[in-house]
């Protein structure tokens, strides 16, 4: 019996194709896991290895020649989230559970080592939390508008969507404008921010200076053939 | 490994920004690991600093208040009533040099100084 060579290599590509996704996902698993602890900063220790695990699945299915993402599709995809994440944990405690004992313990701490925008006549608005000038307007700006869409541009993208790589493009460059703008708030209500802080300034910059994920997903997100990312 | 052609790219990397985009993998790999060693660690090292567990919780909240108010008799109320007005609203105690910009007058607080800001408010209190 002959074999017809169009049909075995059709299989062959299914198969392949098929195998590669299967891999994806059981590497995504490990990895969506992973997030979901780094996320919410506390149990962060849980997640990394979970994550790392994920991530050394894809890497080694990537080496076995299957298609898989690139792995700085996968980092910066997951980073954007974990960041967008830890930004809304915060932010979400000062503009609604402000008189819980978390915020006033943590976010206190936090304002009183780095930064008295969080500390500096707190819950003092009829609103609570924050009361730094233009702080509660960055965060009801940026909360349901900047994170929320870059969570879901990060989702896209990590599913190698066109839509994703686009919104991701756009989110990060909010994200530049935030860096801008909050950075320039800061410095020019420096007394308020600043009096009184067990690490200002530089302890404000070590910090946060690693939520800089913008700054390198956008090089990436312009020089990337962006033919990987289907419609 | 030489990685003049394009098969050792990873996908949609072309050769011009290999470089380029191998740095920004490392400096993701850095970011990442950094933010979830510091949302770990965060919490219970700035409990820590503020006198926990020496202090509950509670005790830390009420220490910060009676800081930021400049008001020895303040207390942290917990929980919080619902729908009460913001607990600080319309307080006159705390100090601040008013100018164009507000300047606090209160001062840094060091490793543990809250347990020893309440003990000496304690002993202050206490009848003779």
């Amino acid at each position: 019996m002959s074999m017809d060579p169009l049909r075995t290599g059709r299989a062959a590509y299914d198969e392949h194709h098929e195998r590669s996704r299967e891999v994806q996902w059981q590497a995504d698993k490990w990895m969506m896991a992973g997030s979901a602890f780094m996320g919410t900063a506390i149990f962060g220790l849980i997640g990394l290895p979970l994550f790392f695990r994920g991530l050394v699945l894809q890497i080694r299915a990537q080496k076995t020649g299957l298609s898989v993402r690139p792995t700085i599709v996968t980092l910066i995809g997951y980073l954007v989230f974990i960041d967008a994440a830890l930004n809304s944990f915060g932010w979400a405690l000062d503009l609604v559970a402000n008189h819980t004992l978390l915020a006033r313990v943590f976010l206190m701490s936090w304002g009183n080592l780095f930064d008295a925008g969080y500390f500096w006549h707190y819950n003092e608005l009829w609103i609570g939390g924050a009361t730094a000038p233009g702080e509660k307007a960055w965060e009801i700006a940026l909360l349901p508008i900047v994170f929320c869409m870059r969570m879901a541009a990060a989702i896209g993208f990590l599913q190698m969507k066109r839509w994703g790589h686009q919104w991701l493009i756009v989110t990060c460059w909010f994200g530049v404008v935030i860096w801008c703008g909050y950075v320039a708030n800061m410095t020019i209500f420096a007394d308020v921010r600043y009096s009184g802080v067990v690490f200002p300034v530089i302890g404000w910059w070590i910090y946060n200076v690693f939520y800089i994920t913008p700054f390198l997903a956008i090089p990436y997100l312009h020089t990337v053939n962006r033919e990987i990312f289907a419609d | 490994m030489s990685r003049s052609s394009s098969e050792a790219l990873p996908l949609g990397t072309t050769p011009p920004y290999a470089r380029m985009h191998r740095w920004l993998q490392r400096g993701l790999f850095v970011c990442l690991t950094a933010l979830v060693l510091e949302g770990a660690f965060t919490f219970p090292l700035m409990a820590l600093w503020y006198g926990w567990p020496t202090l509950s919780l509670q005790e830390i909240c009420s220490e910060f208040e009676k800081i930021r108010f400049a008001d020895e008799s303040r207390v942290c109320i917990y929980p919080y009533p619902l729908f009460g007005p913001a607990e600080g609203a319309g307080q006159r105690t705390a100090q601040d040099l008013w100018g164009v910009q507000p300047k606090p007058r209160y001062e840094r607080v060091e490793f543990r100084e809250l347990i020893k800001r309440r003990d000496e408010r304690i002993a202050r209190q206490a009848p003779q």
